[in-house]
């Protein structure tokens, strides 16, 4: 899958206009990473790539690019 | 003097019971608990290498163990029938098996609420259907579901679980009223946060805010074993006059 599937994806799931997200973006700005958009993610990751996501990891999260590589 | 007397308090031998559900947490505590406690075992889990495990552990008796799918629930009549001839018809029946869901609605597709419905529910649902066919039960057969707070109290995220042991305590209410004229008992136990497998995953999931849970929960995190006796409780004959009950077991979540 390419990246840009994958940002389409998250999008998609987190209910984010798109073409908004780039690989630069930061994690921190992005407001629906809520509590529920964070499972959300942990959901997509899991059903999606079969990679499972916690919590800590996602904190080490910095930008979009480090969501992708995880989903690679 | 009618009823049981405390200093016979617990006591399961000769009780043949049916666990399914053992390889790790509430499930496998139980069938220890259960062995030590005299009864006769049968363990289901669709796990085999963790079924063996948790046999290895029971105190000796006549255990059996068999590895079912059941979530694969059309074929679980035949699973029942195959075992009981083998077994023995059942005093006691205990449903551990489930899956702890944590999804936000818009990532519960219908195949994974079916998953969880059928799996924490509809299982349980033909599990007691099939044991409770002529032949296939005792006399004074208790039967326990495991619930969950989730039954009672929203929690963002967690609305295919909790739905699935709302309706398992909503059934088991009505089957006790069903079932009393055949002198079966039925209950669930309602755990909060259990130091289990299942917990500590739940823990590595971003949204869970375990500290603001346990400060409702306040006399702390509960284990396995503080489960497992009160559904000991609930499947010997001290718990006669409990039917249609759930029972929390929730270091008094419930009540804050």
């Amino acid at each position: 899958m390419t990246n840009e599937e994958k940002i389409s994806l998250i999008e998609d799931a987190l209910e984010i206009e798109p073409s908004t997200l780039k690989p630069e973006t930061l994690v921190g700005n992005i407001s629906e990473l809520d509590s529920m958009g964070k499972l959300t993610l942990i959901v997509l990751c899991d059903d999606e790539f079969n990679k499972k996501l916690t919590g800590e990891k996602l904190k080490e999260f910095n930008t979009v690019q480090d969501i992708l590589d995880f989903m690679a | 003097m009618e009823g049981i007397y405390m200093a016979d308090y617990l006591n399961l031998t000769n009780k043949r019971i049916m666990i399914a559900g053992v390889a790790t947490g509430i499930g496998k505590t139980t069938a220890i608990l259960l062995s030590e406690l005299g009864a006769d075992l049968i363990l289901l889990d669709i796990n085999v290498k963790e079924l063996n495990e948790t046999m290895a552990l029971l105190k000796p008796g006549q255990h059996f163990s068999f590895p079912v799918d059941l979530s694969d629930i059309l074929n679980i009549e035949k699973k029942v029938n195959g075992i009981i001839d083998i077994s023995g018809s059942l005093d006691g029946f205990v449903y551990c098996v489930g899956i702890r869901s944590r999804r936000p609605l818009r990532m519960i597709t219908p195949k994974v609420l079916s998953e969880v419905i059928n799996l924490n529910f509809g299982a349980f649902l033909e599990l007691t259907r099939c044991i409770t066919k002529k032949n296939n039960f005792n006399s004074e057969l208790s039967i326990v579901g495991i619930s969950s707070i989730a039954a009672s109290r929203g929690g963002a995220g967690v609305t295919a679980y909790a739905a699935s042991k709302g309706a398992m305590e909503s059934a088991v209410r009505c089957l006790a009223k069903e079932m009393a004229p055949k002198k079966i008992r039925i209950n669930t136990v309602v755990p909060a946060q259990t130091n289990t497998p299942a917990y500590t995953a739940l823990q590595n999931m971003a949204a869970a805010d375990e500290d603001a849970i346990l400060a409702r929960q306040y006399l702390g995190l509960g284990e396995p074993l503080d489960v497992a006796n009160v559904i000991a409780f609930l499947l010997s004959a001290n718990s006669r006059l409990i039917t249609g009950s759930a029972i929390p077991v929730d270091g008094g979540f419930l009540t804050s």
